[in-house]
């Protein structure tokens, strides 16, 4: 099902679930409600497990997994990656951060199958083409990266979990994302405008 | 022989030894899959949506972030007051001001350039959104780099250490207090979204 | 329109103020919210460990009847019988730690231990020369709401005495001379000596300590907390 042709650019809230209610994907739950949800799996991380959630730290294990496996000296030897792979004894894919987000894929399969959004498409803005669409994305995809390693976290662990647990460096994080985002949003209004 | 003021405290329950390292990796699952499905409901797993907030046509994004914050930190609040978790066992990532800053610029400018970050793009991608595909690429290949790259950065990276610091704690006001300034800037924020939200629509349907 | 809108937007936002009754779902469930964090304003501090009440007439019960404690001997039993189900602490400097130690222990001196990395439900057996460091941390540690927190009676004194250099006294029963001959094996086993009255001096504290072989603990690095990360 080729959804391409359904470039309403930057989701209008209202209009989109006007349009798909009597046929197609249902929309989206209240923002409130899905926070709500939310919250309470981050509280229920808290309370079983004592941490909370996370998602680019199942990456860096990923490829920190990744360089051992062609290069160990070299990995055991950075520091950084020394750090996912531990004592060495047991796979650095044997961590709380990559089940979950493995978790993550599942729930996302779930509820988009429940409610008919699964659809293979490219999300774009109506005035960019799908191939730079693509570029933009690993790009903006490698600087979160980056980002995510400096500030140890992206939004899921450090400005969810971070931001629930009142941590300093979370809530600073938070802020400098938010003024990034607004920031650059002008400069990419090609692409989503 | 020590009472504690209310209740015996249980949880973190894996930190009371309540079920071993396997387990948890199966709980990871679970809780994962929750953590999905939230995000997907929200409509988290398209990068339009998820774009609205920065072109102000849709704060979905503040208003389910803090919703969820809120949430969590009364959640933790209370269950920690009534003595059933220990929150002093609830693991709080070490401050380092200067890198979490800039990093949080970074991540900022790659959200609006990618349109997606790392926990909504693995919801996107099972949502079948290509784009997403592409962007987990970057976010290993960016992670890769910074792992080269790590002997030149260390430095930068442990700079500024704060360590294990609160809000309240930093400011020396009361937890509480603290948490309910934060529930009142949440508050207000929804208020003001809804206002937002109202006030670009009229002016694009005008 | 905009301007004519925005009175109207401003004017029915005091009345929807003012009128509880009249708010909007999302707007009473806003006001919810405001109360806990209200009430969380007054409750004060989510952090338990800071206020603890005790009840004396039970502690005194607890050390009358010696429950927490352990026996040298029966620590003894344990580490050459290989037993892996508890921790054992060294509660002295690192330089105390590493001249001689049990075997099996790890060195935590009292102001680490509450960030040493030790499990709620995890059996801990604290040492030190005496009684009395042991005793503190075991307070420290009860308090903290550790369960299985036990001391070693008599501390390192008593492992050299009875342990390490098990004394046979004159005029032994058969009993004694049984269980000297157990302690005898044990104590080899440890590296000690053990002594007859007749080279006994009173208060002699001068008997060599056993040379620890280098892996003596190999219980600690394995059982040391492997920094499980749990950052994102």
């Amino acid at each position: 099902m080729n959804t391409d042709a359904n470039l309403s650019g930057i989701e209008n809230v209202p209009a989109r679930e006007k349009a798909e209610t009597a046929s197609g994907p249902k929309p989206y739950s209240n923002p409130y409600v899905a926070g709500f949800g939310l919250g309470l799996v981050l509280l229920s991380a808290f309370v079983i497990m004592g941490r909370g959630l996370g998602a680019s730290g199942a990456f860096s294990s990923l490829i920190a997994a990744g360089v051992n496996a062609v290069a160990p000296q070299h990995a055991a030897g950075n520091r950084f990656y020394a750090e996912y792979l531990g004592g060495g004894n047991q796979s650095p894919l044997l961590d709380w951060l990559v089940f979950e987000v493995i978790g993550v894929f599942a729930g996302g399969l779930i509820s988009g199958a429940l409610a008919g959004r699964i659809a293979k498409s490219i999300e774009r803005g109506p005035s960019i083409s799908k191939k730079w669409r693509i570029i933009f994305a690993f790009i903006g995809g490698a600087l979160m990266g980056i980002g995510a390693k400096l500030a140890r976290g992206c939004t899921s662990g450090q400005a969810l979990t971070g931001g629930a647990m009142l941590n300093v460096g979370s809530w600073a994080f938070m802020m400098m994302v938010f003024a990034g985002a607004y920031a650059s949003a002008w400069f990419m209004r090609r692409q989503w405008k | 022989m020590v009472h504690e003021e209310a209740m015996e405290m249980s949880a973190p329950f894996f930190k009371f030894g309540m079920f071993g390292d396997s387990f948890s990796l199966l709980l990871a699952f679970l809780i994962g899959i929750g953590f999905g499905f939230a995000l997907e409901r929200a409509g988290f797993g398209s990068a339009r949506k998820l774009m609205g907030q920065f072109y102000l046509t849709d704060l979905a994004v503040f208003k389910v972030m803090f919703t969820a914050i809120i949430t969590a930190m009364l959640g933790v609040f209370y269950l920690g007051w009534i003595g059933f978790l220990d929150v002093s066992l609830v693991y709080l990532t070490p401050t380092y001001l200067l890198p979490q800053i800039i990093g949080g610029l970074i991540l900022g400018i790659g959200f609006v350039i990618g349109g997606y970050c790392p926990g909504t793009a693995c919801v996107a991608v099972s949502t079948a959104r290509i784009d997403a595909i592409s962007f987990l690429a970057g976010v290993i290949a960016g992670i890769f780099l910074f792992g080269e790259a790590f002997p030149l950065l260390e430095k930068f990276y442990n700079a500024t250490p704060m360590g294990q610091v609160t809000l309240p704690g930093l400011l020396h006001v009361p937890y509480g207090l603290a948490v309910f300034v934060i529930v009142l800037i949440a508050v207000a924020g929804f208020a003001g979204a809804t206002w937002v939200e109202k006030a670009m629509s009229g002016r694009k349907g005008a | 329109m905009g301007g004519e809108g925005n009175v109207r937007q401003k004017g029915s936002v005091a009345v929807m103020m003012l009128n509880v009754k009249k708010m909007g779902r999302n707007a009473k469930l806003g006001l919810l919210v405001c109360l806990l964090g209200l009430i969380a304003a007054f409750a004060g501090n989510p952090y338990k460990g800071t206020r603890v009440t005790i009840d004396t007439a039970e502690l005194a019960g607890i050390v009358q009847r010696e429950v927490d404690h352990v026996n040298p001997v029966d620590l003894a039993d344990w580490i050459v019988k290989g037993l892996t189900d508890y921790r054992l602490i060294d509660l002295r400097s690192e330089a105390e730690y590493d001249q001689y130690h049990i075997p099996s222990a790890e060195n935590a001196p009292l102001a680490t231990l509450p960030d040493y990395g030790l499990g709620h439900n995890e059996k801990i057996v604290l040492y030190s020369e005496g009684g009395i460091h042991s005793a503190q941390a075991w307070f420290l540690l009860k308090a903290l709401g550790y369960k299985s927190v036990y001391m070693l009676r008599g501390g390192l004194d008593d492992w050299k005495d009875l342990v390490l250099f098990p004394a046979l006294p004159q005029n032994a029963t058969s009993e004694q001379l049984a269980a000297f001959a157990k302690m005898t094996e044990i104590s080899k086993h440890f590296g000690g000596t053990p002594r007859s009255e007749a080279t006994m001096k009173a208060g002699d504290t001068t008997m060599p300590l056993p040379k620890l072989q280098a892996p003596a603990s190999p219980a600690a690095p394995q059982a040391a907390p492997k920094k499980k990360k749990e950052g994102c």
